[in-house]
């Protein structure tokens, strides 16, 4: 296949099907529907199943069924029905059943707006769930790079047996850019043997459960679950950085954000201004390293959100003290453009010269 | 450019180019008459709607017929009665942006009775590097879906074909060729290409055998804003 022109929503539905995601359950929502029409037409001509549920929480305990009987699952939605998702994603982490959730977020709290947010970082990466858990959380901030993402979402979930989320935000679900689907690589994956396909005699009945009635039992399910958590801290954390080298200043910022910022840093290159980016690409596991590698060089970070402030936290326990790490955020649906951020920046670096 | 008619509809795939063709051809049109709207029919599209250039109509006295206020930002599929004013008002040169498929086009069928008495033109946008709609056979299909849902004629196609920032001379050719056997096999006229005004000059030698329209972009991205 040659590129394609898409629409953000359109690329993670068909990045998903050529992910060998079969099964798809979801309930529409501004700004991700496309998404749900999308995978509604085209997973019957994969022979794959389309199913509208009736809620939200409907939608995701049909994820917990279908990842149970081992198949690649996907559900999407935005903001306010990730939220009503919460339950069942817990109950994924604690039964450890591989599934992909989407997330393009939208301004809140509450029914908020449907433009562009990023307010659910603290949902996403701290456990928006009960329970001692983290699920990897992947940040695409091009439409190409959800085709990348989407791949190694569904790989992840069944290499560790976890739920995967993608969140992106409205733009990002909206826009459109060009795409292009590579051929998929074979990659050793484990083989889903505790998957509930029915015995034949061939050994003791499997139950996927996340009730663990014995403190103990469970005490020690959930040390496997953080020593699960630590592997793929070790194993699978992507991060980009953007002129870094010789800056003065680094931006962080995920997402369709740090294009903007992108432009911001080209600006004030032109005034002069050392700027770079980290870009987290997984929020959780959050990338230390770039940190550990430039807070003794630089000046000050600078992290910017469409938030009131919430990755600037993880930025803060990465850089530990080292420097100081501002923070400049817009709310409720509002996008930054490149000129405020770079104002943020020059009065940082003392203003006019 | 075949524009005579009063009213035209622009349809097509949902991510066509639909809004900004319609925006490039409301400003066409104000160059040469008076009375100039745009409706704003999209009841699919959450953004990148043509009243998200409110500004530039303004300036340029093009009306725009679209829900108002807090309704504008709503993901309500709000159609608003002013288009039967300006449909009924034969000054008024109208350019109705219609959302995308079968979906979007259900809005534009209660003004079809009004609509076919009048002069009209239905449009049939095409970009053959979207899914679904990159054979003849798929526009086909999704020409007879938009028909019937606003029992309305596509008299015309607009060659859109384009990858957005990655277009190249190649694609545009490409494109043609695949909008010409469109048109043929189908037996609808090809009305122009669109290029983008920043191609304008490695297209020229394209420009005397086809018909082009140059179009500015209005639907950018924060990062676009350079």
């Amino acid at each position: 296949m040659g590129k394609v022109l898409m629409k953000g929503n359109e690329v993670i539905a068909e990045a998903a099907v050529q992910a060998d995601c079969k099964y798809f359950f979801g309930y529409p929502i501004t700004p991700q529907s496309e998404l749900v029409a999308y995978m509604a037409r085209r997973l019957p001509e994969v022979g794959g199943l389309f199913l509208q549920a009736e809620s939200e929480v409907a939608a995701i305990n049909m994820v917990y069924g279908a990842a149970s009987a081992g198949v690649r699952v996907m559900t999407s939605s935005s903001s306010p029905g990730i939220s009503l998702k919460q339950e069942g994603i817990s109950y994924l982490v604690g039964a450890e059943l591989p599934a992909v959730i989407v997330n393009v977020m939208r301004g809140g709290p509450g029914l908020g707006s449907i433009q562009p947010g990023q307010a659910d970082y603290f949902q996403a990466t701290k456990g928006g769930g009960h329970g001692d858990y983290r699920i990897p959380v992947l940040a695409p901030s091009s439409l190409q790079e959800i085709v990348d993402l989407m791949q190694a979402a569904f790989d992840m979930a069944d290499r560790y047996r976890t739920p995967v989320l993608l969140l992106g935000d409205g733009m990002l679900g909206q826009m459109m850019e060009p795409v292009e689907f590579p051929e998929k690589q074979d990659l050793d994956l484990p083989a889903k043997d505790w998957a509930t396909t029915g015995t034949r005699g061939d050994g003791e009945r499997k139950i996927t459960n996340s009730l663990r009635l014995d403190p103990a039992d469970l005490e020690v399910h959930n040390n496997h679950l953080q020593q699960k958590y630590a592997t793929i801290t070790k194993n699978e954390v992507r991060y980009e950085m953007y002129l870094t080298d010789d800056a003065d200043y680094i931006f962080v910022a995920y997402g369709t954000v740090a294009r903007i910022v992108k432009s911001a840093i080209q600006k004030a290159r032109e005034k002069g201004i050392k700027a770079g980016l980290i870009r987290p690409i997984t929020l959780w596991p959050f990338p230390e390293l770039p940190f550990l590698e430039t807070r003794d060089r630089v000046k000050a970070y600078l992290t910017v959100e469409m938030s009131a402030g919430q990755m600037v936290e993880d930025v803060r326990l990465a850089v530990n003290g080292r420097k100081p790490v501002h923070f400049y955020g817009r709310t409720g649906g509002m996008v930054p453009d490149s000129d405020e951020i770079l104002a943020q920046l020059t009065q940082l670096a003392g203003g006019e010269q | 450019m075949s524009s005579e008619q009063r009213i035209q509809i622009l349809t097509g795939h949902f991510g066509s180019g639909k809004t900004e063709i319609a925006i490039n051809l409301a400003f066409r049109q104000k160059r040469q008459k008076p009375y100039v709207a745009i409706a704003d029919l999209d009841v699919i599209n959450p953004y990148f709607r043509s009243r998200e250039v409110q500004t530039d109509f303004d300036r340029l006295g093009i009306e725009l017929i679209a829900p108002k206020g807090q309704l504008a930002t709503a993901d309500l599929p709000i159609v608003t009665g002013e288009l039967h004013r300006v449909l009924l008002d034969p000054r008024y040169h109208v350019v109705i942006d219609v959302g995308g498929d079968k979906d979007g086009a259900t809005a534009l069928g209660q003004f079809s009775n009004e609509i076919r008495k009048q002069e009209y033109q239905m449009i049939f946008v095409v970009n053959g590097n979207r899914p679904y709609v990159s054979t003849v056979e798929g526009i086909a299909e999704t020409i007879r879906q938009i028909e019937a849902v606003s029992r309305l004629q596509v008299s015309a196609l607009i060659n859109n074909t384009h990858l957005g920032r990655d277009t190249q001379v190649a694609d545009i050719e490409n494109g043609i060729a695949f909008a010409e056997q469109a048109s043929e096999q189908l037996g609808i006229p090809l009305l122009f290409t669109t290029v983008s005004d920043h191609l304008a000059d490695e297209l020229k030698a394209l420009s005397f055998e086809h018909r082009l329209m140059y179009m500015q972009r209005f639907m950018k991205l924060p990062w676009e804003s350079v």
